[in-house]
């Protein structure tokens, strides 16, 4: 190869190796376009804003005492770098002061949430109404006493074990207006697979079937 | 083999850098963050790319944002734009040290140029996916998240780039593929700290070049007796003047040299 040959070929190599990097990034990005439902620290704002604003810094996960907060892998797609709690895991404690939210440099958390109690991550949903101990008729409860909003954002109603005909069943009640979705119900389950998990605010818009 | 001191002094400075980067693991006193943002000692500190792609996706900025990005322009501004790469990335020091290996010396250089189109692209493809693309994908987050955080699957794009750096190119990740860096070069265009040159003490022994990481910015001084190198790409890193014999390389912080035609270059 002449000098001018490797002069002529350098850019080439360049350009190619740019293509070949916006690809790679393109791709990633449209393979990690399709996420499921992530539950957000304190304050999150709307998840097509969240992924916007989120610096993927790390710091609210720096913040958080109980190291509830996690930072998403290349495994989550899109939400790489981005923070997220898995409440059987480590939930949210919902600590008086916010740290996460204060540590949060570029208003992905919401600053105007300065009242842990009126943090809305989710909400707590029994989805396993058959596996649920306290609804089989036994005295569980486990998620209503462990509720931070006790009597608020899970109650007991209790009726008739028709099953029985002579006991009642205590059954736990999630009231979604007051539920923070911190995720600590999920964790104390006794079941292996929870009956009571957190999921989103709103049931998805779209199709589950599409695409 | 003769130590090169600013070498020695960079890697000291590298690791510590790294260490303060894990320092969150046991005490968020004097550090908390990422280099994307952080705070030391109370003072805000933000990624300027980072931020450049919030405000592109949102129009807005948060103050916070706003004064970290500032003081990190005006630091790395007084500095020179890639002291940031040379002195503080912990994927530069991953590939400084991939580059001490002997064969990557033979592989083929791509053009400077690219790291400006990575660049444009980072921007463009922020826009297109609604999401900040570089903070996404970037090496340096995933380096320095898994500092604190633990690895993961995340480690694949840092053997990405090493494997790039072994078997395509040299240094090609720093020298032509970093957004990051490719904002800190044209940062890197202003600022008083430059290289300065002394033709007259010159042997042309070429050490210099084969040392630097981006020899092509130090070609135009050694073949021009230009009294500074004015590239925005030079990092600063202080190996040519580490290793050159007769001194005739030198750090120089005048706001002017006695050539001001070089100074208009």
């Amino acid at each position: 190869m002449t000098e001018r040959d490797e002069k002529m070929a350098a850019p080439v190599a360049g350009a190619r190796a740019a293509l070949v990097g916006t690809a790679v990034t393109a791709t990633l990005l449209a393979a990690g376009s399709g996420y499921g439902w992530k539950l957000r620290p304190p304050g999150a704002v709307a998840e097509e804003v969240f992924l916007q604003k989120c610096l993927r810094c790390g710091r609210c996960a720096h913040a958080c005492p109980y190291a509830a907060v996690q930072m998403g892998d290349l495994a989550d797609g899109l939400a790489i770098g981005t923070p997220l709690i898995v409440p059987r895991q480590t939930p949210c404690y919902l600590c008086p002061d916010l740290p996460c939210v204060k540590a949060c440099p570029s208003g992905a958390l919401d600053p105007q949430l300065t009242d842990a109690q009126k943090t809305r991550m989710g909400t707590a949903v029994i989805v396993e109404r058959e596996e649920c101990l306290s609804l089989k008729g036994l005295r569980c409860e486990a998620c209503y006493r462990a509720c931070p909003l006790l009597d608020k954002a899970i109650s007991i109603e209790n009726y008739l074990n028709v099953r029985t005909g002579r006991h009642a069943i205590f059954e736990p009640v999630v009231h979604k207006q007051h539920c923070t979705g911190c995720g600590i119900c999920e964790q104390v389950c006794v079941l292996e697979r929870p009956a009571i998990v957190v999921g989103p605010l709103q049931p998805p818009t779209e199709s589950l079937y599409e695409g | 083999m003769k130590v090169n001191r600013w070498t020695v002094a960079r890697r000291c400075v590298q690791l510590a850098v790294v260490a303060l980067l894990a320092s969150p693991l046991w005490s968020r006193e004097v550090f908390e963050g990422t280099l994307a943002s952080a705070s030391l000692l109370g003072l805000k500190l933000s990624d300027p790319l980072a931020t450049l792609q919030v405000l592109l996706l949102t129009g807005t900025l948060s103050l916070s944002l706003l004064i970290g990005s500032a003081t990190v322009l005006i630091f790395y501004g007084l500095l020179g734009g890639r002291v940031f790469c040379g002195w503080v990335c912990p994927v530069h020091l991953l590939t400084d040290l991939t580059d001490l290996l002997p064969w990557t010396k033979r592989l083929r250089c791509w053009p400077l140029s690219g790291k400006t189109a990575a660049l444009v692209a980072a921007l463009l493809l922020s826009l297109l996916f609604g999401v900040p693309a570089f903070e996404t994908v970037s090496p340096i987050g995933i380096a320095v998240r898994s500092l604190t955080f633990g690895g993961g699957l995340g480690a694949l794009v840092l053997l990405l780039v090493v494997l790039t750096e072994l078997l395509l190119a040299r240094r090609a990740w720093c020298r032509s593929l970093c957004p990051l860096g490719g904002l800190y070069a044209l940062l890197g265009r202003v600022g008083p700290l430059r290289v300065a040159y002394d033709g007259g003490r010159c042997i042309h022994c070429g050490r210099c070049s084969a040392t630097c990481f981006v020899p092509e910015v130090l070609e135009p001084s050694l073949q021009s007796g230009a009294a500074r190198v004015t590239a925005g790409d030079c990092s600063r890193c202080g190996a040519c003047i580490g290793v050159c014999p007769t001194a005739a390389l030198t750090f120089n912080c005048a706001r002017k040299t006695n050539k001001p035609k070089e100074v208009e270059r």
